[in-house]
């Protein structure tokens, strides 16, 4: 994306995923993350109903200037940070013609007709700058359940203006109630992942 | 940017209730509003020094407790969504009449587009029909520094303030600069001769009622600097108000050419008329961007003077969340490019129950019971909370949601008008809500019906926050008049369904009024250990055989 630090435009951010997988979590972590930069952000969220296993989506949107809309249209999105492949085809028309999608290959599939996984991989492949990962795989490797957010927030990371030693600072803030070595485990998630996503040229 | 604060924009009216000096804080649960009254409750138990901070059992109860501070002369802050103020109505359309004395501000959380509520009724018509002023901020730093104004206000015009939220900027996120905080300070109860103004009997209620009508001019003098006229060239201008206000101003950014457009920027009613008329004289088309009802839009039609544009005539959407594409098409603005369609159909993904939810249990057996007795198309009456969710199929358990409490009463218009059997399912803290009333009619009418109370121990969907009913529910069931032997506590989990099923038989079989209560905790608040010491403390209690009981925390909550 074109650096916002040198210029006014209104960029944005959309994530998705399904109740009780972190979007709201990983949304406030950009936040912060953009604000800590000299960005102003907004950040949209949605609570309530949603949170019990149903989809759940979060905007942030950051600029130059003071904001003073918390959502963007449709077609206005520099990023799609997905955690879960169906919830990412959702939001595609959100993404601007140049945007990127990140998204996660690992289905929730407890839900009534969930899609052939063939049939939405496929229309995820189509989707013109999609980064797909495999968190499931990644986990493992990394021995770290939780592992997908981080490892997605990492490879988002590539396309912000945003330093690593602000994110590494924002991450250790967020998880350092949970100790030193959960922290690591985030850090560690966060490199992975951003290391999927070749330096732009 | 650093001396900011994250917050939401409920919160930032929490946060800005608690530096303003209140001396309580008050509220009923439900989404958007929920956040507001918890960041203050933690602000206060934090450094209590005299405040308090308490989830009432209804919202009714919250804003009269409200009243009760203010009477005594403190700065006080109540919290609840939209359909909660229609609780709270008699409370808060009286209390334009007594006034107050400590500044009173109510915070009311409207939610466009139905993102967790049964409808998306406009707080301001409230305010409106109570004579009352209403503030409507449009960001999250506005969300702060109106709550500060509007406890000036309240002080200044006697007259409770409400603060008009909606969904979008409760949970927009972003950076607040706060004021220093004030120590709660007492104005002492009214003086001896305004005793009178606090005693609604008609010939009070006539004077006080000529006395706000008379402070109505004062009242949109008072707000007058919060709306304003922007001029502009051309003659088709625009009115803006709340989110419809922050999509603008933004789109501003994007598309300079707007500032040609003359604007009318509200964010207090009532508006001043002659700000309206000068607007209007300005224009020859306007075009209202404000969320839920066409409020504007209606006030500025009525003068008749310029074609005005938005729900009402279809250039905006009639129902639904206000969007900043909706501007752009109503405005005529070119739109981004869009992305190629993808080519799969994306079926819904609903909400569920949580996996192993006491609440499934529950339904199963009630379902299975109905086959028993002979009557599995029975319609069931259900309520408003998690366990809303079995309206839903392939489960389809519940048939009528209409209001907190309305699944009791519902149950017994029905077996009064003939339906056999007549079945009412209700959670543990809507029954605390508006339950009760309910099945003290129940008991006392006599008639047919099953009442089962889904007691998780917690207000589930708003967050887990404690139910005021907590570790009582058997006690106010019997308290209501139904005798102990129609009230069976059963345990929701599948080892108990056989046993469950026979009970709910033996309840739907039982000609008179009968009360069931599936008790098992909420899964999402044992895994937070939302009771853990409650239990502990419950347990200790029971192992020493002392006679006074924990002190049970504080309520349940609407969607």
């Amino acid at each position: 994306m074109s650096d916002p630090r040198t210029n006014s435009r209104i960029h944005g951010i959309v994530l998705s995923g399904v109740g009780g997988q972190g979007v709201l979590s990983l949304a406030q972590i950009l936040l912060e993350a953009l604000r800590r930069s000299g960005l102003h952000a907004l950040q949209s969220e949605i609570h309530g109903m949603s949170q019990r296993g149903g989809s759940v989506h979060a905007m942030v949107c950051f600029s130059q200037v003071p904001l003073t809309s918390p959502i963007i249209d449709e077609g206005s999105a520099d990023l799609l940070i997905a955690l879960e492949p169906l919830e990412a085809l959702r939001y595609v028309s959100m993404l601007r013609m140049d945007g990127h999608l990140v998204v996660s290959e690992e289905p929730q599939m407890s839900m009534e007709a969930y899609p052939p996984i063939d049939d939405v991989y496929a229309a995820l492949k189509a989707v013109r700058g999609a980064h797909l990962i495999d968190t499931e795989d990644l986990a493992r490797r990394l021995k770290h359940k939780q592992a997908g957010g981080m490892a997605l927030l990492g490879m988002a990371s590539m396309f912000l203006p945003v330093t690593n030693e602000v994110w590494f600072d924002v991450i250790r803030q967020r998880f350092e109630a949970k100790g030193v070595s959960v922290t690591e485990k985030n850090i560690e998630a966060f490199q992975a992942g951003r290391g999927l996503i070749p330096v732009p040229a | 940017m650093d001396q900011s604060t994250l917050a939401l924009g409920v919160e930032a009216i929490g946060c800005a209730a608690f530096d303003a000096g209140i001396k309580g804080a008050f509220g009923y649960p439900g989404t958007p509003s929920t956040e507001g009254f918890e960041y203050v409750e933690a602000m206060i138990h934090a450094a209590p020094e005299g405040r308090v901070a308490h989830w009432a059992a209804n919202e009714k109860v919250a804003y009269d407790m409200a009243m009760g501070v203010s009477y005594a002369g403190h700065r006080t802050f109540v919290t609840m969504k939209h359909v909660g103020l229609n609780v709270a109505m008699d409370a808060y359309a009286n209390s334009a009449l007594t006034g107050v004395r400590g500044g009173l501000v109510l915070l009311v959380a409207d939610d466009p587009g139905m993102h967790s509520s049964q409808n998306e009724q406009d707080s301001r018509k409230l305010a409106e029909f109570a004579w009352l002023p209403c503030l409507e901020p449009s960001t999250v730093q506005e969300c702060y520094d109106f709550t500060w104004k509007a406890f000036e206000l309240s002080e200044a015009l006697q007259v409770p303030v409400m603060i008009r939220l909606v969904t979008r900027l409760a949970h927009c996120r972003a950076a607040l600069l706060r004021r220093p905080i004030l120590a709660p300070t007492g104005l002492g109860v009214a003086p001896k001769n305004t005793i009178q103004d606090w005693v609604l009997i008609p010939s009070n209620a006539r004077r006080r009622y000529l006395d706000l009508l008379a402070k109505q001019p004062r009242l949109v003098e008072n707000l007058s600097s919060m709306n304003q006229l922007v001029p502009g060239t051309s003659r088709q201008g625009v009115a803006v108000a709340g989110m419809g206000r922050a999509y603008f101003n933004q789109l501003l950014l994007e598309y300079p050419a707007l500032t040609a457009l003359p604007r009318l920027e509200v964010a207090a009613y009532p508006v001043d008329p002659q700000l309206e008329q000068a607007f209007l004289a300005q224009v020859d088309d306007v075009f209202v961007f404000e969320e839920d009802y066409p409020v504007l839009e209606e006030r500025l039609g009525l003068r008749g003077s310029a074609k005005v544009h938005g729900r009402l005539d279809g250039a905006v959407p009639r129902t639904g969340e206000l969007t900043p594409r909706q501007l752009k098409n109503a405005l005529s603005l070119i739109v981004s490019e869009s992305r190629e369609a993808i080519a799969l159909d994306l079926p819904v993904r609903a909400p569920r129950f949580c996996d192993g939810c006491g609440h499934v249990d529950a339904y199963e057996a009630m379902q299975e019971a109905l086959k028993n007795v002979g009557a599995p198309e029975t319609r069931v009456f259900g309520d408003i909370g998690c366990y809303t969710l079995a309206a839903q199929e392939p489960m389809g358990a519940i048939h009528a949601v209409v209001e907190m409490g309305a699944s009791i009463s519902m149950a017994v218009g029905a077996a009064m008008a003939g339906q056999t059997p007549s079945v009412a399912v209700i959670g543990d803290s809507t029954f605390g809500h508006s339950g009760l009333p309910a099945l003290l009619t129940a008991a006392d009418s006599g008639v047919n019906v099953t009442v089962m109370i889904l007691d998780n121990r917690v207000v589930g969907m708003t967050g887990q926050q404690v139910s005021q009913a907590l570790d009582q529910v058997e006690r106010m069931v019997l308290g209501m008049g139904i005798p102990q032997s129609q009230v069976q506590t059963l345990t929701p989990l599948p080892k108990q369904h056989d046993a469950n099923v026979k009970a709910v038989e033996s309840a739907l079989r039982h000609p008179g009024p009968s009360v069931l209560i599936f008790r098992r905790e909420c899964i999402q608040s044992m895994r937070r250990g939302v009771l853990k010491e409650h239990d502990r403390e419950l347990k200790a209690c029971a192992e020493q055989a002392c006679c006074s009981e924990p002190a049970s925390a504080t309520s349940e909550a609407r969607p």
